[in-house]
């Protein structure tokens, strides 16, 4: 197995180390002691020792979410994503991916979706069409919100409307290469896929992304990868923040109590958390989780979703759990697949809404 | 086992837990060979493969717990417990394989109860995690190891676990109230409804340190606290370790600190000297005070006239305060010892009048029978009567061979250890008997040990439970 010595040095020191465990959404959802990154490592050094088959153990390296709370936990600096990541490289460089990875890669080299989906909802897909006109700005709305959360891709789509500006969104929208990124590492393919992706963004000045998994690759791997992405991308919780800031749009502050689910994508990997709690302050009072900002749990992924759906509830409904011994009144997400899978596991006492949901209800 | 027994066994199992929970896979198995215990770890290190279970379960309460100790037995098969795998003595390794009874989905909170001050929950939680479900209603449990974020409840239990302050809120065994425990035979029972009594010996400090060996506990209440108003750290240097004996026993007579930390002068000038920034030659001492304001600044006076007494330089909060910043630092890969030294620690207990002659006995045994070795201390949880030793040893060339590495390292203990008792020490302290010490348990013990096996006959007759460990 080929892994950069960066990754054999970290494999070996997490290897016998456990301090990360408290924090795994995974491990804290299973129970199971592969669940950790210990156990990861565990593992790959004695497939690097030759003791162990890769192919025995490569399932262990899909049910990792990648999220980053170990490597935020971790005192020393280690970073297991970066080797679980390697490894999944490894396994489809060597053909040796499950076979319901392997589906999914599939689909989106088929479908451009993981969910394998030709079709958006119609709804949607009409007011996308209504956004059709060039402009210099693009919404770039992401796999996850244009096939299981059209709610509240509606309700972005609305928001900047509200703010009266021009924006277009596109009816064919590409893979950001996010996905194809969580599967298979830095795959030629996942290259291949961004520079493709950074051509058509290109042609706006501003993209304001969605999905923060997707302004994760953008900010991230398309510069490291030099993917040529010329265009400004914004996050869109910085941009609603910007457009609240500079009188744009104008929400009533109410007397509502609003608690923000930080996207591990948005909080750790961009290093973004105030924007989000400045409009939630705009439009009522805001108390945070007690793990939040970067120290935040991941509550759901729809990819993941894809091949373990038990495992994801459970994911969802330990950030409920946590949010009931808070007494959390209405979470708040900005992260489709949060959104979506909190919603399918919401107890009845405790309110969910989408960021954009919030603010329009305050306009 | 033949492969028609193993099928049907595992078809039982999954009954018992679901299928889901119920694994044979090798990354189940491999990962449940290895603990934090050195000997399987450079075993791991060398390619070497561990014993390994033949199936791991994952019960949800006791109920499955039950079931699955009912299978085992019927068919005599070892169950090994684990929680978090992060002990040190080899206690969760199933050395004779097959059942690892992973207790870890066991980890339901069920009460945060205010009134009386106990969090019930069961014993796979992380203690972390209930540590958070206090912070969560303003209180904390005060249960501060270095493997808080690793370890089960269970896993603390079973092997009288202990926090860094300890001195005034006690070990894991006085945290506790009331358990529920599955008999090896399947049955479930709960100790007494309160842990204070005259209702016979008390069946908590039965299972507490049993190490699976007698039975599994699947929940636990255990003790919360009120969030101390204040928590103030001084830092001393004692000319020498008899005087810093003799000031810490008068100290406790008078109060009790939460955190008091002697080092020997080998630690203060190695480790302390690297991580908290002590320059100075002498036995470096940390004592934290802590709780409502005006009690801790009168006992600040307390703790600053008896410590002069004793010719010691106060040297300010600031190193304590570094040091309860960087408490779990210590442990983490890249700042706690590793492979590839070989290394051990050896913590004991005794009473102020044999704790300093042991830790000189047992520093001249290692260093004058093994050359090689470096031998560092620390005194760390201290009682009006008594404290313990943290004493470790460090050998940097260990021989490259797993038996050969074995053999020496188990010479180092036993010297270590038979040192310690023969001058008024124990096994062990706070991280238990497991697979390493079982063997000297007969010698601390004699003709007491019957005491251990007769309850071990009686409740566990197929001797299916955690086989090999704590030395029966």
């Amino acid at each position: 197995m080929q892994l950069t010595q960066k990754s054999r040095e970290t494999v070996d020191a997490c290897r016998f180390c456990w301090m990360c465990r408290h924090i795994c959404p995974i491990g804290n959802a299973t129970g199971q002691e592969r669940n950790t990154s210990r156990a990861r490592a565990l593992a790959l050094s004695m497939v690097v020792r030759n003791v162990e088959d890769l192919r025995e153990v490569i399932d262990n390296v899909y049910e990792c979410s990648l999220c980053g709370a170990c490597t935020r936990e971790c005192a020393t600096g280690w970073d297991p994503v970066q080797f679980t990541l390697e490894v999944r490289l490894q396994g489809a460089l060597e053909g040796i991916m499950p076979e319901y990875i392997a589906k999914l890669v599939d689909r989106i080299e088929k479908k451009g979706n993981v969910f394998g989906k030709s079709q958006i909802d119609a709804e949607l897909a009409k007011a996308i069409k209504s956004q059709s006109k060039e402009s210099e700005t693009l919404l770039f709305l992401g796999g996850n919100a244009l096939y299981k959360s059209p709610k509240t891709a509606l309700a972005a789509i609305e928001l900047l409307k509200k703010a009266k500006i021009d924006f277009t969104v596109l009816a064919d929208e590409p893979n950001s290469g996010s996905d194809l990124y969580f599967l298979a590492g830095a795959a030629d393919e996942t290259a291949e896929q961004m520079k493709k992706t950074a051509e058509t963004l290109n042609a706006y000045k501003t993209v304001v992304v969605y999905d923060p998994h997707d302004a994760k690759v953008f900010l991230r791997e398309y510069k490291e990868w030099k993917c040529g992405l010329k265009a400004k991308v914004k996050t869109f919780t910085s941009f609603i923040a910007d457009l609240i800031k500079d009188g744009h749009l104008k929400p009533k502050k109410g007397s509502d109590t609003f608690t923000f689910q930080d996207p591990p994508a948005l909080a750790r990997d961009l290093e973004e958390t105030a924007p989000a709690r400045k409009i939630l302050a705009a439009c009522g009072k805001v108390k945070d989780f007690m793990l939040n900002g970067k120290d935040t749990v991941l509550a759901g992924d729809l990819l993941m979703n894809e091949y373990m759906p038990d495992v994801m509830a459970l994911v969802a409904k330990n950030r409920w759990d946590q949010a009931r011994a808070e007494s959390v009144k209405t979470v708040i997400t900005a992260c489709p697949s949060e959104y979506v899978l909190l919603k399918q596991n919401k107890p009845k006492d405790i309110e969910i809404m989408s960021i954009e949901e919030a603010v329009l209800k305050c306009l | 086992m033949n492969d028609f027994l193993f099928g049907m066994i595992l078809s039982e199992l999954e009954d018992a837990v679901g299928r889901e929970n119920c694994s044979t896979q090798a990354i189940d198995r491999f990962t449940h060979s290895v603990d934090y215990f050195w000997l399987s770890r450079v075993f791991a290190d060398r390619g070497q493969r561990m014993p390994e279970a033949d199936f791991v379960v994952s019960p949800k309460d006791a109920k499955e717990t039950s079931a699955i100790l009912k299978i085992a037995n019927y068919y005599k098969i070892p169950v090994t417990a684990w929680g978090g795998g992060g002990g040190t003595q080899g206690g969760a390794l199933p050395v004779c394989g097959g059942i690892v009874l992973d207790t870890k989905r066991m980890n339901k909170i069920h009460d945060v109860n205010t009134d009386s001050m106990y969090i019930e929950c069961g014993t796979g939680a992380i203690y972390k995690h209930i540590e958070w479900a206090a912070n969560e209603k303003g209180y904390a449990t005060m249960h501060y190891p270095s493997s808080l974020t690793c370890s089960t409840v269970g896993g603390f239990l079973a092997h009288r676990g202990i926090g860094v302050v300890s001195t005034k809120y006690g070990k894991i065994d006085d945290m506790v109230l009331k358990m529920e425990v599955v008999l090896p035979n399947g049955d479930i029972i709960e100790t007494s409804p309160a842990p204070k009594h005259a209702a016979g010996p008390d069946l908590n400090q039965i299972f507490i340190g049993s190490e699976g060996t007698l039975g599994i506990i699947t929940k636990a209440q255990m003790r919360i606290y009120n969030q101390p108003e204040e928590r103030r750290f001084r830092g001393f240097l004692f000319k020498n370790m008899t005087e810093a004996f003799q000031a810490g026993k008068e100290l406790l007579q008078k109060i009790k600190p939460s955190v008091m930390r002697l080092y020997d002068e080998a630690e203060t000038g190695s480790i302390i000297k690297k991580i908290v920034g002590v320059e100075k030659k002498g036995a470096f001492m940390n004592v934290a005070i802590e709780g409502l304001a005006e009690i801790v600044a009168i006992e600040e006076k307390i703790l600053l006239s008896t410590f002069a007494k004793y010719g010691a330089e106060d040297l300010g909060s600031e190193y304590g305060e570094k040091w309860w910043k960087e408490k779990i630092t210590f442990f983490y890969p890249g700042h706690a010892l590793d492979l590839p030294w070989m290394f051990g620690t050896m913590d004991t207990i005794a009473p102020f009048d044999k704790i300093e002659k042991i830790y000189w006995e047992m520093k001249k045994a290692i260093e004058s029978n093994f050359p090689m070795a470096r031998f560092i201390a620390h005194f760390s949880h201290w009682y009006e009567w008594g404290c313990m030793i943290y004493d470790r040893f460090i050998v940097e060339n260990p021989p490259q061979d797993p038996m050969e590495a074995l053999r020496l390292h188990n010479q180092i203990w036993n010297c270590g250890v038979r040192t310690a008792i023969a001058n008024g020490g124990v096994v062990n302290d706070h991280h238990g008997v497991g697979i390493k010490l079982g063997r000297l348990m007969k010698e601390q013990y004699g003709p007491a040990m019957q005491v251990f096996e007769g309850l071990k006959k009686q409740l566990d007759p197929n001797g299916i439970m955690n086989p090999f460990k704590l030395g029966l």
